[in-house]
């Protein structure tokens, strides 16, 4: 089942690109075009979570937040460009979830999205990813072949899942390192290929050969 | 008040006297009197002359000098005239009107220029919350959209957006005290959030990271140490060598927390070290760079101050450490506990 998240915020460029975010990272996503009728527009899309911004035109994001919270207890992101303590105060008090100031990573505010979404629908993620018969084990940090294991680091762990969730299509270095330094691991171009070195000789150590392809001045594929 | 000046602007009363003197010694010799009675009738008029003087002289200095101490001691000296009581004499009175007419010029001036700061201020700081929409939208576009030039666009961005949060806090730095929670921030945290917001820039100019493992929480505004952090890896950047890093470690002292930020940057010459924190101050490794501001260092150190964090800068020649120190107050912990 797809999360439903509702985007309240006035500016269309960014409503249009944080639906797209939202629906590219596998949500779907709605925003409020009609500010003047937004609670009935929530209780009408019912969602698992909303974005709200704090200046609006009409009611503030404050008013509707306490006015969402009357009939419904799912979790309240407020994203907002003002950061001072009085309004993070605030959205707090009346029942707001978490409080992002612009402009935000997108990574942040992913990685607070899932985490609230997890804690209302309780459903891990995925803790196993396979892939022509290899499996990737992300608690246990280590992939399987064939009842073989091999340990990874945790940098191993991170490139590897980010080939598994990509798997069938280029991945280029450059996205790959954008999503290492997201999961706040700072590695360069050298460290990415040291890396991918060995992996590969780790897969080979338990019979996967040519399972990450290197496609030249593109990146890589899993095949 | 000087004696010597006093006299000599009571010349014209003592040159009358004299007049009045040899007149009078004049009338006496011709009217037959003898010397020595004449001698004695000027020296009992000079003593009463000489009386007066002193005695108006002492007064009037006493009076002066008490407005003078009165003066020395008020904060804000353009509001004499309030306290002043309201003089007897005619030309004191006088100046007193004018004292009075100056105090309420002064008054209305301030007053005016107040409010024209006040509204300037209040006019930047919603500026700068409006341009974050704008920016925060471009972010979105280029994060939804990466390419080689959209990543670059990010990196400008992030420069951006360090000088938009620079203006905002020193709009912000004066009245500070209103605008901070002291809570409990996971260090480690809190280097990691200043590195995503500098992801592209760093990225773009091949800077290695290396975060050491912290343990360490400390009680601290979390915004503000972001925006300290935004500024030192900011520096980093501008003043990087030729194989740019930026080592993150914590070092545990007693009842100290020290975050160091170690670069192997171009360093700060052991002459500009003490004037860094100095507002506009470039130094000389700032001139050879072209946007050096002199105001990042400047903010970090006062809101450093006013957060109670230590701030200290070290460089030999080469490589800058920057190192802020927390106090782990065992009496936050105590009153958690």
């Amino acid at each position: 089942m797809k999360h439903r998240i509702l985007i309240i915020e006035d500016d269309i460029t960014i409503q249009q690109q944080l639906k797209n975010l939202l629906i590219g990272n596998g949500y779907d996503a709605e925003s409020v075009t009609d500010f003047t009728s937004v609670v009935e527009q929530v209780k009408a899309y019912e969602p698992h979570l909303i974005l709200l911004d704090i200046k609006l035109p009409g009611d503030d994001g404050f008013t509707i937040c306490s006015r969402i919270r009357a009939f419904s207890d799912r979790p309240i992101i407020f994203v907002t460009s003002s950061n001072t303590d009085m309004d993070e105060l605030n959205s707090i008090m009346l029942g707001g979830d978490a409080f992002i100031t612009k402009p935000y990573h997108t990574a942040i505010l992913l990685a607070k999205i899932a985490a609230l979404l997890r804690r209302v629908s309780a459903s891990g993620g995925q803790e196993i990813l396979t892939w022509n018969d290899v499996c990737l084990h992300l608690e246990g940090s280590f992939v399987e072949y064939d009842g073989q294991r091999a340990e990874l680091t945790k940098n191993e762990v991170k490139i590897l899942y980010y080939l598994f969730s990509h798997a069938g299509t280029i991945c280029p270095r450059n996205d790959m390192i954008d999503f290492l330094w997201d999961s706040q691991l700072y590695v360069d171009d050298n460290a990415l290929s040291v890396n991918i070195t060995r992996i590969r000789e780790k897969l080979s150590g338990i019979g996967v050969t040519d399972f990450i392809k290197t496609k030249h001045r593109q990146g890589y594929l899993l095949s | 008040m000087n004696g010597k000046k006093y006299l000599m602007n009571k010349l014209p009363i003592i040159l009358v006297n004299l007049l009045g003197m040899i007149f009078l010694a004049v009338f006496l010799t011709v009217s037959g009197n003898e010397g020595d009675s004449i001698v004695f009738i000027l020296l009992i008029w000079v003593l009463v002359l000489s009386c007066y003087l002193a005695v108006s002289y002492y007064v009037r200095k006493k009076y002066l000098d008490k407005l003078l101490a009165m003066t020395e001691q008020l904060e804000e000296r353009y509001l004499i005239a309030e306290i002043v009581e309201k003089p007897e004499r005619a030309d004191d009175a006088i100046f007193f009107e004018i004292m009075k007419m100056a105090e309420k010029s002064m008054l209305e001036r301030i007053a005016e220029i107040e409010k024209e700061r006040r509204e300037y201020k209040e006019y930047i700081e919603q500026w700068i919350h409006e341009v974050k929409t704008p920016l925060a939208a471009m972010k979105l576009l280029g994060e939804n959209n990466r390419f080689d030039f959209t990543r670059e666009l990010l990196a400008q961005l992030e420069h951006v957006n360090h000088y938009t949060e620079q203006a905002l806090y020193y709009a912000r730095s004066e009245h500070t005290e209103k605008d901070y929670i002291i809570r409990e921030t996971d260090l480690a945290n809190a280097v990691h959030n200043a590195i995503a917001d500098n992801k592209y820039l760093l990225r773009q100019n091949g800077v290695a990271i290396i975060v050491d493992e912290m343990e360490e929480h400390v009680y601290t505004d979390d915004k503000w140490l972001r925006f300290i952090l935004n500024q030192l890896i900011g520096n980093a950047v501008k003043y990087r060598g030729s194989k740019p890093l930026i080592h993150f470690y914590s070092v545990k002292n007693g009842d100290m927390v020290s975050l160091m930020a170690e670069d192997n940057g171009i360093g700060i010459a052991g002459s500009d070290l003490s004037r860094i924190y100095d507002k506009g101050f470039t130094g000389n490794n700032g001139r050879t760079v072209q946007s050096s501001t002199g105001i990042g260092l400047y903010l970090c150190k006062k809101l450093c101050d006013k957060l109670g964090i230590g701030l200290e800068a070290v460089s030999e020649g080469e490589g800058t450490t920057v190192i802020l120190s927390f106090h782990i107050n065992d009496f936050v912990a105590k009153v958690q506990g």
